[in-house]
């Protein structure tokens, strides 16, 4: 370390302050709905080198510690005094961006003629053009369709705004105003940082400013050694699904393999999928990136949560993330809604550690984050766009504990709409907002239960978009024995029409009256149900968490009026059937696998990415559906299917591939 | 007896603390103000608050017959709710929200922990019953519970033996009439079990931050209720008629009658009324604009306040529950003098970790192992080993050397005295930082500011938190050790009332606006009337919450400045000139929303004269010198008791000026000036 122990923690607070002060300036000023009511904003300080040595701990988004800035700031030459750089481009900013609603500002903080630190920001704004309103689709296929690509360029030079850039900028956004708002309060933003860090250098010097940099990555990146050391070594192997890429019915395979060694993690994610022709795309670069390291940040903190937050907590983490893949996708692969695969990445990292920690992570969460918003006609032939609700579903159980019911911080933090806000500001009436009776996945310890929202449509004409609704189709897991949880379901009630089941949507039309339902998918559990105490089935079953039916067939726990019958209850788990104490991913997982069985799409896959890029996905979705076209439509949800004569055609199409390209190398 | 109240002119002001009930004594007749200590009996606090009024009243020459009125501070209920040892309540709801508490807003505590719990809910689940009653957001019934439903709810209520309910409907803001009127008649269905309507109590919109004031009121009610007979038993017994009032949150205090019927009014009435005489005795010394610096045992703790008037807050948190009811404004900012002194890796931290009182510093020699910022003062002359307390608890100083060489050691920082001052430093750095936060927050400038400490610490960590901070005034008060009671002494009448409306503010729903600032005006007006004749003059405080439409954040804009019934333009154009004040634009083309009107009534009671100290214009005599290390470097520092000084005096730094309930520190280079109301006022004597 260079500099002495008092000052690296006066320094080390400092600067978390300031980026914090950072984000109060532009959360107060900023005008917009992400700002408002899902803060999808941060800020920090990044270091000469273009890595965050400061990030705000309890406001903004989160996860976003491990962006580098350099490339962006590479790309624009050289950087004068008063000088701030506009990206939202997630290829040509190598992956700051990642997709192009988040307008990411970059200024340079000098010090007698020297760049000492970066500040920088990034907003999540309404619009910046494109196919559709908010520029976010999972049905774009392309970049192109998903609003305007901006390089990184100077916005502002020497403290002049760019008027260029600002018109061409302006002119491409359904939103002008609102996004100019928002870039106000991130230059607001900005001159705060750069304020703060004028002061520290006038109380510390520049020397102890910048040295302190380097030692506090230094230190984050020591601490998380520490931790990653107490990981038993080996390689770790996990696969999970995305229900679908939007565009098709085939799931979209993750895949990874996570090897722990000398307190370092190498995350390998090859024999995922290739990328798809939809909006799911995870700009990383094959970079350990932000979108794919959530998980680890979270160990690191879980097991020392004294760790300061910066980019050295991912010093020790390295990543093979093979090009075109879901998870390193080629230009110009479409990104907008990479965040629901994030989602399913963060399973995949949870479910892998917890192959070496099994003590300490816990089951699959609901694994859903789903943004319910209603679009209803205004008088004035504009809409209003209110979301009703962010919908998750609970935390997965872990050993010695039960998941959280109802709440789920894992992807990002967001705190709720109050109903009566709702209601005072769109046209629905809300019916319900609560907790899922038994959608928790059973366990020793309980998972999570997920949520249901059901509101009427009191206008004419209003839409309703479900965005993000997975988990439809596979559930989240439980482990050693416990149950996933329930699937996600979404219904719509019309006029005199029974309530019908719908699966995912986009955009859905409506008619005034209508009722629309939303479940959650519920966590998955840890452990035999039938070892669960009596004591906390029967608590569940007084709080209406959990039914008399199922404490009975799933706990073996008979409950009468007084309280758990201990005889009955002995009964019934005396005659209890075996459970495996393996991973349970429900029953249309299982199905699944029987015939795209793991090794089978390892080799489909392995051969696929000696393809050229641009034929993978469509020879990928050729080979699903020769194969599935001669399954029922709802396979894998519907009822056991013999699957041999279909593993017989699957190993036909994998070596045909495989003799098709054992002469080509791969792109 | 007394027949005439308006003959006597005593007043009591009653802090219990943990260890001690503080009294001030204030008699008009004559000036004399008069303070007492007497051990606090946590297991029935009446027992000493009885007690020690009839020894202050004794010790005054005076009878409990004199006394006019006795103002009361109590920590009960804010102790139940820590505690979750309140009453056994349970939550009527809309029908299909009955997760209002298990869902909350949503958030974790963490996003990086996935060991993270939520916080424990008020009320459990299986106490959770629902009713089909809802309002529209305009206020209208759209769903009514029948009779026999009402019956058939009330009789579940009763089977589940409950001390008392709380009833919040959706949308029942906008109707706070009828939603009580559903509670009156569940009330009749249950005549043994309190029902709260949550509209009644706090007409703000957002379901569950309302449903929280109306559990928490439940929750602490019939625990102080209980408490509140039993304390004017013992008072009555004890042969005074006095009216007795309870400090509240905002700062203000209310009959006794008024606290039983909403005792979450006086949740935080502690810190409030520290602040609250801070207010008072800055204004009587003209200064404009004060932070308050309360350093306890385990925390510090700030506020803003100028213009005779403290900063209010409608977002607190309480026991991991947020408390949207207009609370004297206290910020957190990090160490107190318990908080202890520790490696990691490479860097000195301090706290969050307390010692707390038991087993405390090192240095109190109760078996704590762990050096603390008092074992840090201790070891670097800053206080006294054998004066602290007044001489009643002496130090172990080798014992906190011991423990901070071995701190020193892990570290590689010299000796024991780098490793307390390095301590030092990192804890008043770090408390520099969240007063900057706090402040950045508001838009406002530190440097702006005299820094008012008190608390056991305060006042001995004031000098380098107003260095660090760049703060050029400290002002300590005199028996900084009684604050809390001379706060509730000093106390008017207050209570808050809202009312949440969400119209775009235009010519239109300009009259709108001035009915509801009347009603509410009205509303306030009968509650005072009804707390009896104390208050000597009537005032309100209007404010609206205001934002431009879409806008993230409503802003409190007051409206004291304009007419009772005030134009849309003024309105909109106060609201500008806040928005451009705090966030640097206005934007004269968005339309401005008003969200909440808000108002507060005051009933003003006559000011207590304070002491007028000696003037001296002889130099001040130092008891002793000793070496104390400040700034990187031993001092031999002057000692000066504060009792000994006189008005006019002035000690120049560095020096440690010692009072039987704290220690003054004073830097290098700064000056301590006392003035005619005993205040030391510490400024830099070199201006840089």
């Amino acid at each position: 370390m260079r500099l002495d122990p008092v000052t690296l923690e006066i320094l080390g607070n400092k600067v978390a302050a300031a980026t914090e002060e950072m984000c109060f300036t532009l959360q107060r000023t900023g005008r917009t709905l992400y700002v408002k009511e899902t803060a999808d904003f941060a800020c920090a300080l990044a270091g000469v080198d273009g890595t965050f040595f400061a990030y705000p701990r309890s406001i903004g988004v989160s996860g976003f510690v491990a962006l580098d800035c350099m490339p962006a700031i590479a790309a624009v030459g050289k950087l004068e005094p008063g000088d701030v750089i506009l990206t939202n481009d997630p290829y040509r900013s190598v992956g700051l961006a990642t997709h192009l609603p988040d307008l990411h500002l970059i200024a340079p903080y000098f010090h007698e003629g020297q760049i000492v630190a970066y500040g920088w920001t990034f907003v999540h704004c309404s619009d910046v053009g494109g196919r559709v309103p908010s520029s976010i689709s999972p049905l774009n296929r392309e970049i192109f369709q998903e609003g305007l690509q901006i390089p990184p360029i100077k916005l502002v030079r020497a403290g002049q705004m760019n008027e260029d850039v600002q018109l061409l900028f302006t002119a491409n956004s359904r939103t002008p105003d609102a996004n100019m708002g928002d870039i106000r309060a991130m230059l607001a933003a900005l001159a705060t940082g750069r304020r703060r860090v004028e002061t520290l250098i006038a109380q510390h010097g520049v020397a102890s400013f910048l040295a302190g940099q380097q030692d506090l990555l230094d230190y984050a990146a020591e601490k998380a050694q520490r931790v990653l050391r107490k990981v038993p070594e080996g390689t770790y192997r996990f696969t999970d699904f995305l229900d679908d890429d939007a565009i098709s019915n085939l799931p979209i395979r993750l895949a990874l393999a996570v090897t722990f060694r000398e307190g370092t993690v190498h995350l390998d994610f090859t024999g995922t999928d290739p990328q798809v022709a939809a909006a799911m795309n995870v700009p990383s670069h094959g970079k350990p990136h932000a979108w794919l390291t959530l998980r680890i940040l979270a160990l690191i903190n879980t097991l020392d949560p004294t760790a300061p937050l910066n980019a050295g907590l991912l010093r020790n983490v390295s990543i093979t993330a093979p090009k075109g893949s879901l998870v390193n996708p080629e230009h110009p692969a479409a990104v907008g809604v990479r965040h629901a695969a994030a989602i399913r990445v963060n399973d995949l990292l949870n479910g892998a550690f917890g192959l070496a920690l099994p003590d300490v992570m816990p089951a699959a969460s609901g694994g859903v984050v789903v943004p319910l918003v209603v679009a209803e006609p205004t008088e004035t032939g504009a809409q209003n766009v209110q979301v009703v609700e962010p919908m998750i579903g609970g935390t997965g159980a872990r050993y010695g504990a039960d998941g959280v019911d109802g709440r789920d911080s894992g992807i990002s933090n967001l705190a709720n709409n109050p109903v009566e806000t709702v209601e005072a500001e769109i046209g629905v009436e809300i019916l319900s907002y609560s907790l899922r009776q038994d959608s928790g996945g059973a366990g020793k310890w309980r998972g999570g239960c997920g949520l249901e929202l059901s509101f009427r449509v009191l206008k004419d004409g209003a839409q309703v978009l479900g965005r993000g609704m997975e988990r439809m189709k596979f559930r989240p897991w439980g482990v050693r024995g416990g149950e996933p949880g329930e699937l996600t379901e979404f219904f719509v009630k019309s006029g005199a029409q029974n309530e019908r089941r719908y699966g995912k949507i986009d955009v859905l039309g409506t008619e005034r009256g209508d009722i629309i339902t939303l479940r959650t998918a519920g966590a998955g559990g840890y452990g035999d149900p039938m070892e669960r105490e009596p004591w906390r089935v029967h608590n569940d079953v007084r709080r209406g968490l959990v039914s008399l039916d199922a404490a009975r067939t799933v706990y073996g726990v008979a409950i009468a009026a007084d309280g758990v019958d201990e005889a009955e209850t002995a009964r019934i788990r005396a005659d209890r059937p075996y459970r495996s104490p393996a991973h349970d991913y429900g029953p249309e997982r299982g199905l699944f696998e029987q015939l795209f069985s793991a090794d089978m799409l390892d080799r489909l896959n392995a051969a696929l990415f000696r393809l050229p890029a641009a034929r993978r996905a469509q020879r990928r979705t050729n080979i699903y559906n020769a194969i599935l076209a001669n399954l029922p439509g709802d396979f894998p949800s519907g009822p056991q299917v013999p699957t041999q004569p279909h593993r017989k055609r699957l190993l036909a199409e994998v070596e045909a591939l495989e003799a098709e390209t054992s002469t080509l190398s791969g792109a | 007896m007394i027949e005439n109240s308006k003959g006597r002119h005593v007043r009591v002001g009653i802090d219990v603390g943990g260890t001690f009930t503080d009294f001030v004594l204030t008699d008009a007749a004559n000036g004399d103000l008069a303070y007492f200590k007497e051990p606090s009996t946590p297991d029935e606090p009446s027992r000493a608050v009885v007690q020690g009024l009839a020894n202050i009243v004794e010790k005054a020459g005076l009878s409990p017959a004199d006394v006019e009125l006795i103002l009361h501070g109590t920590t009960i209920g804010l102790n139940a709710i820590i505690q979750r040892a309140g009453a056994r309540i349970g939550l009527v709801v809309t029908s299909g929200f009955r997760d209002i508490l298990e869902i909350a807003r949503s958030r974790m505590p963490s996003s990086f922990d996935f060991r993270a719990r939520k916080e424990e809910p008020l009320v459990p689940r299986d106490r959770i019953f629902e009713i089909d009653a809802r309002f529209d957001p305009h206020g209208h019934l759209v769903r009514q519970p029948g009779k026999v439903a009402l019956a058939e709810l009330a009789g579940e209520i009763s089977a589940a033996g409950l001390d008392a309910v709380a009833l919040i409907t959706m949308n029942g803001y906008a109707n706070p009439q009828q939603e009580e009127r559903i509670a009156r008649a569940l009330q009749d269905h249950l005549p043994n079990t309190a029902v709260t309507s949550a509209a009644h109590i706090w007409p703000e919109i957002r379901e569950y931050e309302r449903t929280l004031v109306a559990c928490l009121n439940a929750y602490i009610q019939p625990l102080m209720q209980s408490y509140f007979a039993r304390l004017e038993n013992g008072l009555r017994e004890l042969g005074t008629d006095a009216q007795i009032f309870v400090t509240a949150s905002n700062g203000g205090s209310m009959s006794l009658g008024s606290a039983a019927a909403r005792p979450v009014d006086t949740i935080l009435s502690g810190p409030a009324a520290g602040v609250m005489a801070a207010t008072r005795l800055a204004a009587a010394a003209k200064v404009p604009r004060i932070i308050t610096f309360d350093m306890g045992g385990t925390s510090s703790d700030i506020a803003i306040s100028s213009g005779a008037e403290p900063e209010f807050a409608t977002r607190t948190e309480i026991g991991g529950l947020p408390l949207v009811l207009p609370v004297v404004a206290v910020s957190a900012i990090g160490a107190g003098g318990g908080s202890i002194i520790w490696v990691d890796d490479h860097v000195l931290k301090v706290g969050p970790r307390s010692a707390g009182a038991d087993p405390g510093p090192v240095s109190y020699g109760r078996g704590g192992q762990s050096p603390t910022v008092t074992d840090a003062y201790l070891v670097t002359g800053l206080i006294d080993p054998n004066r602290f307390l007044g001489g009643r608890m002496a130090l172990d100083r080798a014992a906190a050397k011991d423990a901070l060489t071995s701190v020193a050691e892990r570290i590689g920082l010299g000796d024991a005295v780098l490793a307390a001052a390095g301590a030092l430093d990192v804890a008043t750095a770090g408390m520099a930082t969240e007063l900057f936060k706090t402040l950045a927050q508001r838009g406002l400038d530190p440097s702006d500011f005299a820094l008012m400490p008190f608390g056991g610490a305060g006042p001995t960590h004031a000098n380098l938190l107003a260095h660090e901070a760049g703060i050029g005034r400290v002002v300590i008060p005199p028996a900084a050790g009684t604050f809390c009671a001379l706060g509730a002494v000093t106390a008017d009448l207050r209570r808050d009332f809202v009312r949440s409306l969400r119209i775009e503010l235009d010519e239109e729903s300009e009259q709108r606006l001035s009915e509801t600032l009347t009603m509410l005006a009205e509303e306030g007006e009968a509650w005072l009337n009804a707390e009896g004749d104390l208050a000597t003059s009537a005032e309100v405080s209007r404010a609206v919450d205001m934002r431009y439409a879409g806008q993230a954040y409503e802003l409190r804009v007051n409206l004291d400045h304009l007419s009772d019934t005030p134009a849309h333009t003024a309105v909109a154009e106060a609201f500008h000139q806040e928005h451009e004040r705090v966030y640097g634009f206005r934007d004269p083309v968005a339309p401005v929303q008003i969200t909440t009107v808000r108002l507060a009534v005051i009933g003003r009671t006559p000011p207590v004269r304070l002491p007028i100290l000696p003037t001296s214009s002889e130099p001040p005599v130092a008891r002793s010198h000793r070496p104390v290390f400040l700034a990187g470097a031993w001092h031999d520092a002057a000692i000066y008791d504060r009792h000994v000084l006189r008005a006019g005096q002035s000690v120049n730094g560095p020096a440690v000026i010692e009072q039987e309930d704290t220690t003054v520190v004073v830097l290098p280079n700064w000056n301590a000036n006392l003035d005619t109301s005993g205040n030391l006022h510490l400024i830099p004597s070199q201006q840089p």
